[in-house]
């Protein structure tokens, strides 16, 4: 079966806008968690979040952007995804190409706006200029329209892993012969609306979040973008490749829309799956960039699944989160970016926030930055609703 | 390609328990309200609780739960999901000053919450998806399906589509300019000469596999298309049915997405001029117009393939009478999402 490569990638986040800048900001262990500054809520200074500390009006001028209606969110995506593709070296012709899929993920939409949905929904004399913008797949749409795509265009919404399922769903494009290439990736803004409904459900951290700790309190919000151009082997020549997507399953735990179930099915069968697709053995593995939020319940659950799965040998891991919070839909394409620069520069960078593990399951993340041999890296993304992934990406 | 199997549809149109379409049920100040229908697998108490999108999908899904007790995943399409909920928590937001909220409004509010609540209730540990992007969110679950099935041929899917419509997002897309600012019947859908169409909701469930044994139809082909330029529409068109393999006269029927949209009426026209033998159906005066709306014409097109009889207000141009074994389905959302489905009788 066709392999399926990545040939460029694409990302912003709290940590920067580039890839070298967050490739700094993971080696030197930084936090780019810190106080909203972006739109005023009440959290704007009790909570912390993962903010890309550009305005509106500056990614706007930054990405030469003078039609109206364009989101943060919007914005956010296009940023990443034109390093995504310059990187690739495609050209605009290869990206409206019938044969260029585009995948993205995203579950928040325009709804960064919630000032202005509010006044929307509830009016019917004029509406804003982000009137068409609300929707998930409004994102999507502005980059189809922008670069006259003509291949399979498509959105996804699976919650918190909804990126890792773009991933998959443009690989498996590829390999059907759907399309020669995919632009995948995810885009997610803060919102008023996601913070207020984190908040509600009490699982908001009330400092930085610190994943696998035994005191973890809660997740940081974040927001960000991450694109990667996957390419068909044959088309792939003359390419630089940066690694190969090996694994992917999808599978739900089945349990409570909010809450993994105590021992972890869906996110064991995530990971038990992507290891069979792509044929390899638990002890193969070198890295698990995990889903790691902070919560009380996730990283408990996510570290009994991975004790079943790797007995008692779990390979290193550790959760970007702690550099850059949850950012929702764009977390699967964020921390598969990330995976593979573990695999590009085969080194590890440190989980922060730690200090004591979790009783019941003793795991301890990577806490120093690391030189390693990698050959396969595991990212795993589990979302509300009880959808969970897991990714594995090789060195080529 | 894959086989339906068996369906169900929650629509603002008899079609579930029992199916009669030759009755038009008309539209309210412009909206087509899917028939609140309780479902028996169900308990009331859990019902209640949920949303409308969710508790329409679980309404029609209970059925072929309770006969499919083993399927291998859901996957499902929806633009918004569950709109009402999300509109309720937004309300909340403003109205209470971002204080303490309740998160029930705000968990349903995910548009995966249908095909998660699905999953729940069914015990369902495999692949589980929702699509949502806006008038191609079901295509694109066809098309997850289609691959789905070539990789584990012997599996055996819930597929579905729906959306909602609630007083939010009726008045953004009253907004977008996309309902009629007059008042209309659904059954004058056609007639007018304005801009904007009727809102719709429903939903419809498809249980799906690669086993002939059985089936009703199959899908044979689906093909998308982004674009507002009408020869490349029409390009499509023909290469679709190129690799479909069928003679512009083995197309029975086709049924378009025409949505009384006097801007998008030229699509409908020419596809519909590519196949002159054809049956020409409509069927957004029965449903409305939403993104989503194409799970309903797949459903449509499977019952009339099913019952071989087209109702006399679905009609745009006769032909002779022979049998029905070919239907293509054309949808357009907005005049720049294009879909194009083959359907066939097994």
């Amino acid at each position: 079966m066709t392999k399926v490569y990545v040939t460029g990638m694409g990302i912003l986040t709290a940590l920067g806008d580039s890839l070298e800048s967050n490739r700094d900001g993971l080696k030197e262990g930084r936090c780019g968690i810190g106080s909203l500054e972006g739109f005023s809520t009440r959290y704007a200074d009790s909570l912390l979040f993962g903010e890309v500390k550009r305005s509106n009006e500056e990614l706007k001028k930054l990405l030469s952007i003078k039609e109206k209606g364009v989101s943060r969110t919007s914005l956010l995506a296009l940023h990443a995804f034109n390093q995504a593709v310059q990187e690739a070296g495609l050209t605009n012709q290869n990206i409206s190409d019938k044969n260029t899929a585009l995948i993205l993920a995203n579950t928040v939409g325009g709804m960064c706006l919630t000032d202005e949905l509010y006044r929307d929904a509830n009016q019917r004399d004029s509406g804003s200029e982000y009137v068409a913008s609300y929707d998930c797949g409004s994102v999507g749409i502005y980059l189809q329209q922008k670069f006259a795509m003509h291949g399979i265009i498509n959105t996804i919404n699976t919650a918190c892993s909804s990126s890792a399922n773009a991933i998959m769903y443009g690989v498996r494009l590829i390999k059907k012969g759907y399309a020669k290439r995919a632009i995948v990736g995810g885009a997610d803004s803060l919102a008023k609306f996601t913070i207020n409904g984190f908040n509600s459900l009490h699982i908001l951290s009330s400092g930085r979040c610190s994943p696998f700790d035994v005191n973890r309190d809660g997740l940081n919000l974040g927001e960000g973008a991450a694109f990667l151009v996957l390419e068909a082997e044959q088309h792939t020549s003359d390419k630089k490749k940066l690694a190969e997507v090996k694994g992917y399953a999808n599978t739900n735990d089945a349990f409570h829309p909010s809450t993994l179930s105590e021992n972890g099915d869906g996110p064991y069968l995530a990971m038990e799956k992507a290891l069979k697709q792509a044929g390899l053995n638990p002890d193969e593995i070198n890295y698990i960039n995990t889903h790691g939020t902070g919560t009380e319940n996730n990283d408990e659950v996510e570290s009994k699944a991975m004790i079943k799965i790797f007995k008692n040998k779990v390979p290193a891991f550790t959760s970007t989160k702690s550099n850059i919070g949850h950012t929702l839909g764009a977390s699967g394409a964020i921390e598969a970016v990330y995976s593979i620069l573990n695999l590009l520069y085969q080194e590890i960078y440190p989980s922060l926030s730690f200090k004591e593990s979790i009783e019941a399951t003793r795991l301890i993340p990577e806490q120093v930055y690391s030189k390693a041999m990698i050959k396969n890296v595991m990212s795993n993304s589990f979302g509300f609703g009880g959808n969970c992934s897991s990714l594995i990406f090789s060195k080529v | 390609m894959f086989y339906i199997h068996h369906t169900v549809c929650i629509s603002p149109q008899i079609s579930f328990p029992e199916v009669n379409l030759d009755n038009l049920l008309t539209s309210i100040d412009n909206k087509l309200y899917a028939k609140q229908v309780s479902s028996a697998d169900i308990p009331p108490a859990i019902l209640r609780r949920m949303g409308k999108a969710v508790k329409m999908a679980v309404s029609a899904s209970g059925p072929l739960l309770k006969h499919y007790t083993n399927l291998d995943g859901i996957i499902i399409g929806t633009a918004n999901g569950g709109m009402e909920d999300c509109i309720k928590f937004l309300n909340q937001i403003f109205q209470y000053e971002e204080g303490v909220l309740t998160p029930t409004n705000f968990v349903q509010s995910t548009p995966n919450a249908i095909a998660a609540q699905l999953g729940f209730i069914s015990k369902n540990k495999g692949y589980n998806i929702t699509h949502v992007h806006r008038g191609l969110a079901f295509e694109n679950a066809l098309i997850d399906v289609e691959m789905l099935l070539d990789d584990n041929p012997a599996h055996t899917y819930l597929l579905g589509g729906l959306d909602e419509i609630s007083d939010y997002n009726f008045n953004i897309e009253y907004l977008c300019g996309y309902i009629k600012k007059e008042i209309i019947n659904n059954s004058e859908l056609y007639t007018g000469k304005t801009t904007g169409s009727i809102a719709g909701e429903g939903v419809a469930m498809f249980v799906v596999n690669n086993n002939k044994e059985g089936a009703i139809s199959i899908l044979k082909n689906v093909k998308t298309i982004h674009t507002t330029d009408k020869n490349e529409v029409l390009e499509v068109f023909k290469e679709f049915l190129f690799n479909s393999q069928l003679q512009n006269d083995e197309i029975d029927m086709l049924l378009t997405g025409e949505n009384g949209d006097e801007r998008y009426i030229t699509y409908s026209e020419l596809i519909e001029s590519v196949v002159p033998d054809a049956i020409v159906a409509r069927y957004k005066h029965m449903l409305g117009e939403f993104q989503t709306a194409s799970a309903f014409a797949l459903w449509l097109a499977n019952y009339i393939l099913q019952d071989q009889h087209v109702p006399v207000h679905m009609v745009k141009k006769q032909t002779i009478s022979k049998p029905l074994r070919n239907i293509i389905i054309y949808n357009n959302y907005q005049g720049f999402q294009h879909s194009f489905m083959l359907l066939s009788k097994v």
